[in-house]
């Protein structure tokens, strides 16, 4: 399981990131 | 108390599941790519996008407007640019697990047996061999450029592919996970002016690998019969089995160790 959270982790969070992001940007648009 | 419910629902479910639709599909979108070319144009636009969705909710009008022009252009660029890539990417598409798991210990163990028992016996035939272990970054690239394989990786395979007399024994053998994937493919040459002009073009071969990628390359020179392992553009030779064997765990196993290769004090980095 540790192996799984480690494994490619920068990328991981970095995507995680993007999808918060882009979630809050398009409901603020839709939300206009 | 069905309003709760809904509400409930409404507000940490669904974003929640969102959001976690999105992950995935950026991950992936990203895995994707990974080890081509087009991985750090892509990187570099997915930043940009962080960029301007900020600059979007901080209403920075001017670099909105820039962003948004340079999105419209940037899409098209990079679909005319990484048209090999997005073809043999999409051709794979299916094939790879969600979040791909590493290799258990003790299959990573065995495989090292294996690659260890086939370079002391191709060493002592003196047959050249270059093997090529994928970690972090991957290999799509290079492996396109051999023969596809995708068999499990035993001392066996690995010998009748680098004998002499075989058609695949020119070019490295790429390993992922447990499984040899490729076979004779064209690793790019290292231009590096520090090495001797004498190493051959498997020495370069192998450095120019590790200086591109964070992958393991062993091999065996055809001439000397000796062992050495590259790993960050630099090549650490091998006395004996047993610092083979521990080298590799030490490589492979501890995965997220990051080695650096000049630190250490019981290594020697041959630069000549």
């Amino acid at each position: 399981m540790k192996k799984w959270f480690t494994h490619n982790l920068t990328l991981k969070l970095f995507s995680l990131v993007l999808a918060i992001v882009t979630w809050i940007y398009v409901n603020g648009e839709l939300g206009k | 108390m069905p309003l709760d419910v809904w509400f409930i629902l409404k507000s940490i479910i669904r974003p929640t599941l969102e959001i976690t639709i999105l992950w995935i599909m950026f991950y992936r979108i990203l895995v994707f790519f990974e080890g081509t070319r087009a991985f750090h144009v892509l990187k570099g636009i997915m930043y940009l996008l962080v960029v301007f969705v900020l600059a979007q909710i901080l209403h920075l009008e001017t670099l909105s407007w820039l962003l948004t022009k340079f999105f419209g252009l940037s899409i098209i660029a990079f679909l005319i640019i990484f048209q090999p890539e997005l073809r043999h990417g999409l051709a794979r598409l299916g094939q790879q697990h969600l979040f791909s798991p590493t290799l258990e210990e003790s299959e990573m163990v065995a495989l090292i047996e294996e690659i260890t028992s086939a370079i002391y016996k191709l060493s002592r035939k003196k047959v050249g061999c270059l093997i090529a272990i994928e970690r972090e970054t991957k290999l799509k690239t290079y492996l396109e450029s051999g023969l596809l394989i995708d068999a499990k990786a035993s001392s066996e395979i690995l010998q009748s592919i680098f004998t002499t007399a075989s058609p695949l024994h020119d070019g490295g053998v790429i390993i992922q996970g447990e499984r040899i994937v490729a076979a004779s493919c064209l690793f790019p040459l290292s231009d590096n002016q520090n090495f001797s002009k004498l190493i051959g073009t498997r020495h370069r071969a192998a450095l120019g690998l590790t200086e591109q990628t964070d992958a393991v390359v062993i091999m065996v020179s055809e001439e000397t019969a000796e062992i050495s392992v590259a790993l960050e553009g630099g090549f650490v030779p091998i006395a004996n089995r047993e610092r083979l064997v521990a080298l590799l765990k030490d490589l492979l196993i501890t995965h997220n160790k990051k080695i650096h290769l000049r630190n250490r004090k019981d290594e020697k980095v041959v630069h000549t």
